[in-house]
């Protein structure tokens, strides 16, 4: 069992399932966020629940070691001269906020780079890949896995915390914050379960010194965050039934997850289709574990679950082939 | 308000809250929540504050041993009797 830092366990959250190759509106939200968990990370090294107003951050101390230098990366991009530099909790977090496109493009590459030499940060192949348009145009999708167990750990704990009565600690106070900040609270919590935690984090307010300076804090874009929220809805609108009708008949609504496999001419007997589909999911790169055979297949691609359905798309002459829709986890 | 205490203290310390449970057991805070609802793990419970506390051996041998009843085939009521002839 590993002991991560806060903006390592916050990074495992953020990224997983994240396109890895491109700069997603979704990906830049988790970047911003990741960025003010390293300066949150170094603020609690501080002390920072002793009312501290202003914040002194010693770039060198961080490039001098190397297994921090996500956080040497931060201090340089956010700090405008070198050196020892001074400022409040809410100048660093907007300046993190405001990371240019190069500037997070590093930050992720040694974020990643850092947690999938540990084991615990996958590149998998899209399972998206394998679609007709994608395989054909020979365009690659790669997205990000977190370790399945480390996740759950980082996700469940906090839970735990704020979800039971009795104190909570500085680190659940930031990774609240964070999910917050970047629209993530609707995936980890139900509706009911935020309704408590908005019930706790208000009694505690007027008690805690952190929640109270971190909360009245927002660092999240306006824009960034609405198309965010509008993507997560509508992926899980396609996962109720009606959404998988509307998903099957019209999948360019949402293309990453209808994905189409082509089979050239109609197999009619669904144990080979099944295999087809296996042999081209295999052939991306993904791992495929048949859950139940039949007429209609359920499988697990990598980590989700999908139902294989036959399907053809009709133009000028007919293509056979299947569709993989994904299975509600409800 | 604390730090998180570090997996290191939390091995040595007698009674552990049920965020450190999850931590120590790989196992979802819902899931442990209705086990205890359940009365399948004990704990004691302050006055003062409402933070429920478990000891942390025998609440991890426990929950160990609940699992592998449970990967048997065994139900939760199945279980939770199996337990109090324990």
């Amino acid at each position: 069992m590993s002991e991560l830092t806060l903006a390592q366990s916050y990074t495992l959250v953020a990224l997983n399932a994240q396109r890895s190759m491109e700069m997603t509106t979704a990906k830049k939200v988790a970047l911003r966020c990741i960025s003010a968990a390293v300066i949150l990370e170094i603020c609690l090294e501080q002390g920072l629940t002793q009312n501290d107003v202003h914040i002194r951050i010693n770039k060198d101390q961080f490039e001098q070691s190397q297994h921090t230098v996500y956080r040497g990366l931060t201090i340089k991009s956010v700090a405008r001269k070198p050196g020892i530099a001074s400022d409040d909790l809410r100048s660093w977090l907007k300046k993190a906020s405001r990371l240019s496109r190069r500037a997070m493009i590093q930050l992720e590459r040694v974020m990643a780079d850092s947690l999938q030499e540990i084991g615990l940060l996958e590149d998998i192949p899209h399972v998206l890949g394998c679609d007709l348009y994608f395989e054909s145009a020979g365009v690659r999708v790669k997205q990000y896995r977190s370790d399945m167990g480390e996740y759950a750990r980082i996700v469940e704990s906090t839970r735990a915390e704020i979800l039971e009565e009795g104190p909570l600690t500085d680190e659940t106070i930031c990774i609240l914050w964070l999910l917050r900040e970047s629209g993530c609270m609707r995936e980890v919590f139900s509706l009911h379960e935020l309704g408590r935690v908005n019930e706790r984090l208000n009694a505690l307010y007027a008690t805690v010194p952190l929640i109270r300076q971190l909360f009245d804090i927002r660092i999240s874009h306006g824009i960034e965050l609405t198309i965010k929220r509008f993507l997560h809805l509508k992926r899980e609108v396609t996962k109720t039934p009606i959404g998988r009708l509307v998903n099957f008949a019209l999948p360019f609504i949402e293309r990453s997850q209808a994905v189409f496999i082509e089979t050239e001419t109609l197999i009619t007997n669904p144990t080979q289709r099944l295999h087809f589909v296996i042999d081209r999911l295999v052939a991306n790169g993904n791992v495929v574990t048949v859950l139940q055979e039949g007429t209609i297949p359920s499988v697990r691609i990598d980590n989700l679950d999908y139902d294989v359905v036959t399907h053809a798309i009709y133009g000028r002459f007919p293509i056979y082939g299947v569709r993989l829709l994904p299975k509600s986890l409800v | 308000m604390s730090r998180q205490r570090s997996m290191e203290s939390i091995l040595k310390s007698e009674y552990v809250s049920i965020g450190e449970l999850v931590r120590l057991t790989d196992t979802r805070y819902s899931t442990l929540k209705h086990y205890t609802e359940e009365g399948m793990l004990p704990f004691e419970q302050q006055e003062e504050n409402l933070t429920r506390r478990y000891r942390r051996e025998e609440t991890v041998a426990r929950i160990e041993l609940i699992k592998k009843l449970r990967s048997e085939g065994r139900s939760v009521p199945e279980v939770k009797e199996l337990l109090s002839w324990k």
